[in-house]
């Protein structure tokens, strides 16, 4: 064997973890998060960036925090919390909102694991 | 030098090219609505934005008619049509609503009043009719009784063609277990006559699938009722539907116990034993209904229900998180949680 052959066998043994993560692992982290607020507007916001995210509803102001790559709810003006309960979003297609507040929250992202959640 | 550069070259094209691979457009339309008192996710494959648009509307007007329409406590045909039956009077509803209470009646009967949209008062008497739950605590053990022990029932109802009325002035209906199911049903039948063959149109608990992602099944996750994320995940069949109904929906704590929104007509108090159950059957108003039947059957009388029904692709999970599945569904749900759950394969027959 030659040096270009070990050069070219040692570059496909690097590529296979590259290789693994893109086609075998179901499901990506998200890139963006979109927030639709009670008027419909909506706010794209980079997952990349951490910041937090005022938006007004009808019983008052919720505050989505992103961080690290995922998204949630910090606080909202609501009586259930479920919101706020159901933590952090990081995949692609994840989804929660604020019924009351009619705020929602969801991440998009490449290839999802699944399509959509029965819950 | 000039000979690695040969193999260099080629394999930093290769990697250059390789995300490009990974990053195509996405190729599914997904969007979310707020409706039906919930939130609606909506998938669309292969469609252009200029069909989607229109598609995602179409559903959204089923959607609200229906939320409207059938509300249990804002004012609507349905409050309209309760207060006639609550006076003793008869009401007269178009052929549609008809239709629908008539395929209600048919699914309470068959499991055996378990599921039984007639117990409006009761669940009205739980504080279960506010957008908002209630705080506590339940109401008085007296009240309860007086309601179950009227035993108002779909089997009251008399549906003669567009007359409704019923034999038992206690008979208020809040069709809160099935409206799901027939709403989302609803929807599919819009997105078909739009020309969309491929979609899932899903209200949290209930679902409903048509197609295919393209070149693979649609892949559902059903939530673990126990805590936050997925438990088992399962691919659409084609056209089906998956109803979940779930202990962690509709709730209060009150003293360090929870009193969830599915009432067992027998008791009048919350059904207990199950965690949540989910059907998945071709017909969503069938595997709506079912749900709720099978929740409050409980785990000693489900299997019983779901013969009588003839639900057969069913999964129950008892409060102890074991999972009691018929072996139809067993053969295609994949569980998704590490160690997996204790399992219980239960055959119908």
């Amino acid at each position: 064997m030659t040096r270009a052959d070990y050069f070219v066998l040692a570059g496909a043994v690097l590529l296979l973890p590259y290789l693994y993560a893109s086609y075998w692992q179901r499901g990506g982290a998200g890139e963006e998060v979109r927030i639709v607020g009670a008027d419909g507007k909506e706010i794209l916001a980079s997952l990349r960036e951490d910041r937090e995210v005022h938006v007004e509803g009808p019983l008052g102001t919720s505050v989505i925090e992103i961080h690290d790559g995922k998204a949630r709810f910090v606080s909202s003006p609501c009586h259930g919390q479920l919101c706020v309960h159901a933590g952090w979003l990081h995949f692609g297609g994840e989804f929660t909102a604020c019924l009351p507040n009619h705020i929602s929250l969801a991440v998009i992202g490449p290839e999802l694991r699944y399509d959509t959640i029965n819950f | 030098m000039k000979r690695w550069s040969s193999v260099c070259a080629p394999l930093i094209c290769l990697l250059l090219a390789l995300p490009g691979c990974s990053r195509q457009q996405p190729e599914v339309y997904k969007t979310q609505l707020m409706t039906l008192g919930t939130i609606v996710d909506i998938n669309l494959w292969d469609v252009e934005e200029a069909q989607a648009q229109p598609a995602v509307k179409a559903v959204e007007d089923v959607l609200n008619g229906i939320h409207v329409h059938w509300h249990a406590w804002e004012p609507g045909m349905l409050t309209e049509l309760n207060t006639q039956l609550a006076a003793g009077a008869t009401a007269t509803v178009s052929a549609e609503d008809a239709a629908v209470l008539l395929r209600t009646q048919e699914l309470a009967r068959a499991g055996d009043q378990l599921f039984n949209p007639a117990i409006g008062r009761l669940i009205a008497l739980w504080g279960f009719h506010h957008d908002d739950p209630p705080l506590g605590p339940p109401p008085e053990a007296e009240r309860i009784r007086q309601l179950v022990e009227a035993r108002p029932s779909m089997d009251d109802l008399v549906i003669e063609g567009t007359q409704i009325s019923s034999r038992n002035p206690r008979v208020q209906l809040d069709l809160g277990g099935s409206a799901k199911g027939f709403a989302v049903d609803k929807a599919i039948v819009a997105l078909r006559a739009l020309g969309i063959e491929n979609a899932i149109v899903n209200a949290g608990g209930g679902l409903h699938a048509i197609g295919s992602h393209g070149d693979r099944p649609w892949r559902v996750g059903i939530r673990n009722p126990a805590q936050p994320g997925i438990i088992a995940s399962l691919e659409m069949d084609g056209d089906e539907s998956v109803h979940t109904s779930g202990n962690y929906e509709r709730f209060f704590d009150y003293q360090g116990k929870r009193y969830h929104h599915i009432l067992d007509p027998r008791s009048g108090y919350p059904a207990e034993g199950v965690l949540s159950v989910t059907v998945v059957h071709r017909d969503g108003t069938f595997a709506d209904a079912a749900d709720d039947a099978l929740f409050i059957a409980g785990v000693s009388g489900w299997k019983e229900i779901a013969r009588r029904m003839g639900a057969t692709q069913v999964m129950l999970i008892d409060a102890d998180m074991t999972v009691h599945i018929t072996p139809q569904l067993a053969d295609r749900l994949r569980m998704e949680i590490d160690p997996p759950p204790k399992m219980v394969i239960e055959s119908l027959q």
